[in-house]
């Protein structure tokens, strides 16, 4: 009859567990207990960080509206109504059409009549009324075009103006400096925001620096002590990079989760008009948002630790 | 005859223009005790800390264990702590710690690959053969100077250096704890490892009768072998 049979561990598999283990406890146990004990000198970097993040989650946010809207506004400046006198000849409008087929800058053209554009203008809020105040079809024939790119949009206009089938009164939709306009005011509000969020982020990594320093002064014997038997270099300044995420990723998770709920409410509250106001911005691209926040968050935290160890840690 | 665990050679160390230590040369054999003396300012302290590497030579070469203190790079400093256990005349026990957590901290830091009950049993081992075996769930504040600073030798040993070096270890002690604590030395050495201690205990030097390594404004000036001490009175007045 067989024995019992006896298994034993492999050993290989035990170092790894011990290691392991260890690594967990004093490292991350370690940090997370020194982190607690600290959060008197840790509290004006949570705070300053969560700020920090916050805004950055809601400046990311406009800022990918604005983007969005620019990519909006550019598609639009790119297409140019060319409006046709409604006395204008089959003959003026097709070598109008001719033209501007065979022009190497345009894309693509295509014919709205006259009760197509009063289609258009009836989805659009407040001409509606207009339309129906007038006896007959107040909206113009078009061309719509569309040039390849919007440098060439002013040359198109400057062509068409000219033509006998164009209405006189009202020729094109190009407006002149609207698109420019547009893009200084975007480029003068990116810039705005990145000074905003460098400055902010500026004095969130110092306060965060200096509760990290805090933390190395309190704790100056214990590092003394880790350095002189010979912990590794790892193992001495891990908790306090480990400390750092922590502070990091709570600031993140918070301004994270305000992030997202600020989003999602403005979505879900505003529904269809929300999306004319920032488009782009859905549930999805909110959770995103909070998601970059809390990894930013993580980033920054560690990013500070290591800052304060090799200025501060011998 | 075993090769040296620690060789200085032509070992000049310099703060500025002033020479903490001049031309130095020495060596020490495994389970060797050797007793470091000279008046204040002498050199003794920047000799221990050349061998663990807290500062480098300004020439020379420091050989610890076979590890090149002198050109180590500050990535491989840990390597070399290992091997080297210290202990100080404050004894730098943490005090928020037992005498046992004390010792087994320095296992924890050191050595990843130690279980929780492997470095409690080595830890509690180390405070027996340091006589407080019973003291081990003692605050450090709880102890007296002489425990302290044996729970400092128990967790400079713990991790079986190949050398200990103390920094006048006694000198916070009475001399009746001082034999105590030499005794604990010569234990050590005994067991196999090289000891260097720093001190400016005259009776301990004069009665203990071991290698006596005598540095005097960062020159050694005498290497006297155990047994050929002297008196040294010249100690009393430095």
């Amino acid at each position: 009859m067989a024995g019992d049979v006896v298994k034993g561990r492999f050993p290989r598999r035990r170092m790894v567990q011990i290691v392991t283990a260890n690594v967990l406890r004093y490292v991350f146990g370690g940090a997370a207990r020194n982190w607690i004990r600290n959060i008197g000198s840790t509290t004006p970097a949570l705070g300053s960080m969560t700020l920090l993040l916050l805004m950055s989650g809601l400046v990311g946010l406009a800022g990918f509206a604005l983007y969005n809207l620019e990519q909006v506004e550019t598609a639009q400046a790119s297409l140019i109504h060319i409006y046709l006198r409604d006395d204008a000849s089959s003959e003026d409008i097709d070598s109008l059409w001719n033209r501007l087929s065979s022009d190497p800058r345009v894309a693509a053209v295509h014919f709205t009549t006259k009760a197509d554009a009063l289609a258009r203008a009836e989805r659009i809020p407040g001409l509606p009324q207009l339309a129906q105040a007038s006896e007959s079809n107040p909206f113009p024939a078009s061309f719509d075009v569309q040039v390849k790119t919007i440098d060439d949009a002013a040359a198109i206009d400057a062509m068409a103006r000219d033509q006998t089938a164009v209405d006189l009164t009202y020729p094109t939709s190009y407006d002149r400096g609207a698109y420019q306009r547009i893009q200084d005011v975007l480029v003068g509000l990116a810039i705005a925001g990145f000074v905003f969020l460098g400055l902010l982020g500026f004095v969130a990594v110092t306060v965060t620096v200096n509760s990290v320093r805090a933390a190395i002064h309190a704790r100056h014997d214990e590092v003394a002590i880790m350095q002189l038997v010979g912990a590794p270099r790892w193992m001495v300044r891990g908790p306090f990079v480990v400390e750092g995420a922590i502070t990091g990723g709570l600031a993140g998770l918070v301004a994270g989760l305000v992030t997202f709920g600020l989003a999602a409410t403005a979505v879900t509250a505003t529904s269809g008009s929300f999306n004319q106001f920032a488009p782009g911005v859905t549930v999805t691209v909110a959770a995103l948002a909070a998601a970059m926040v809390f990894a930013t968050g993580l980033f920054l935290g560690s990013g500070s630790s290591l800052i304060s160890l090799r200025r501060h840690l011998q | 005859m075993l090769p040296p665990i620690l060789e200085l050679t032509s070992v000049t160390r310099a703060y500025g223009s002033r020479l903490a230590l001049d031309d130095v040369d020495l060596a020490l054999q495994p389970g060797e005790l050797t007793l470091l003396v000279g008046p204040s300012g002498a050199g003794k302290t920047t000799l221990l800390k050349l061998i663990n590497r807290e500062i480098r030579p300004t020439s020379g070469q420091v050989w610890v264990d076979g590890i090149p203190a002198h050109s180590l790079k500050a990535s491989r400093v840990a390597e070399l702590r290992r091997r080297v256990g210290v202990v100080f005349q404050d004894f730098k026990l943490l005090p928020r710690l037992t005498a046992l957590e004390n010792v087994a901290f320095a296992l924890h830091v050191t050595d990843l690959h130690v279980s929780e009950e492997e470095a409690r049993e080595r830890s509690l081992d180390a405070l027996e053969a340091v006589g407080l075996g019973e003291r081990g769930r003692a605050f450090p504040h709880q102890l007296s100077g002489g425990q302290q600073q044996r729970v400092a030798v128990a967790r400079a040993v713990v991790a079986g250096p190949s050398l200990l070096i103390a920094d006048e270890p006694t000198g916070n002690l009475d001399q009746e704890t001082a034999w105590e604590m030499m005794d604990l030395f010569v234990d050590i050495a005994a067991w196999g490892t090289a000891v260097l201690i720093a001190t400016h205990n005259v009776e301990i030097v004069t009665r203990l009768q071991r290698r006596v390594v005598t540095l005097v404004d960062g020159r050694l000036v005498r290497d006297q072998p155990a047994g050929q001490t002297g008196r040294m009175a010249w100690l009393a007045t430095s």
